[in-house]
């Protein structure tokens, strides 16, 4: 108990308004614009992508093609949507592709695998609470995993956690009932 | 102890996010609004490469008839004959005005209207 970490607020409650105009700017041929956007939400999307395969460099990858496709399918994007919501979308659909395609080679039935990350300084950090909670998390199984991060990411917005998955609300709340249970079981001293 | 709800949601906002590489930003512009411009759209390769096999087809048809090396021949015989193209002035009168409309649309006329809303 008592996870004081530093607190940092997520970076995606950004203005819709402001979203939409750098939007605009973009399809009208401002590549700054897009650049704005990149900045704004590459580390959120990094971090759902790091989270659901728990491989950098997969997370690396899995980013890169979900701003690759958002930034050709701008055209279609629907005024007055969420950036948020529609970028993680498309990063989670390709998580899971990829998570499909390592399921296909391994044959496993959750394939996870270790982040190649994880080396000395890991180790060192063991004691650090914000360690201990994301070492939570990555044992969570992947639906619940991708659940709680998108909690941690859109905030309590259940609706647009329920879109990115394209999952029931009530089985959203679920999941994310028992991903919390889960961490808590998990983190309790 | 067991966490409660509000400590969890607590501890969860406050979970640094992953850090992604440095260079992230730059390779994902470098793939998209950096991109360099394909010098033909996916449309128009397909309108290409359509024509260029309806070409290749007639061609062939064209090539596989009987005798067709013959009747080819006779064929630009007659045209060459019936456009007046066998007779000198014809050539010289055409050379003339492919030289003369090439010139046209080498010399650059100044845009009035442009001056006039400049004025």
């Amino acid at each position: 108990m008592g996870l004081a970490l530093a607190v940092e607020p997520p970076p995606v409650a950004a203005a819709p308004v402001e979203d939409q105009a750098l939007i605009a700017a973009t399809l009208a041929g401002n590549g700054e614009a897009f650049g704005e956007l990149v900045g704004r939400y590459q580390r959120a999307v990094y971090h759902l992508a790091a989270r659901t395969l728990r491989d950098s460099t997969e997370a690396e990858d899995a980013t890169q093609e979900a701003f690759f496709k958002a930034y050709r399918a701008l055209h279609s994007f629907r005024p007055g949507a969420k950036f948020s919501t529609w970028i993680f979308t498309i990063c989670y659909r390709l998580c899971c592709d990829r998570l499909a395609r390592r399921k296909r080679l391994s044959g496993d039935e959750l394939p996870d695998r270790a982040d190649p990350g994880a080396g000395p300084a890991l180790l060192a950090e063991r004691n650090d609470e914000a360690r201990r909670l994301r070492a939570a998390i990555d044992q969570l199984p992947e639906k619940y995993r991708t659940v709680i991060t998108l909690y941690h990411l859109q905030g309590k917005q259940y609706d647009e956690i329920a879109t990115v998955l394209n999952l029931p609300l009530g089985t959203v709340k679920t999941h994310l009932f028992r991903a919390k249970e889960q961490l808590r079981k998990a983190l309790t001293t | 102890m067991m966490m409660d709800d509000d400590a969890l949601d607590r501890a969860l906002a406050a979970l640094p996010l992953d850090e992604p590489p440095a260079d992230l930003q730059q390779r994902i512009l470098a793939r998209t609004v950096y991109a360099p411009r394909a010098a033909l759209r996916g449309w128009e390769l397909w309108v290409i490469a359509i024509a260029a096999a309806l070409v290749g087809w007639f061609g062939w048809v064209l090539l596989s008839a009987p005798h067709a090396q013959e009747r080819i021949t006779d064929t630009l015989a007659r045209v060459i004959a019936v456009s007046g193209l066998d007779s000198m002035n014809t050539v010289l009168w055409l050379a003339a005005g492919v030289s003369a409309t090439w010139w046209i649309v080498q010399l650059s006329v100044p845009d009035r209207r442009r001056r006039i809303e400049v004025r």
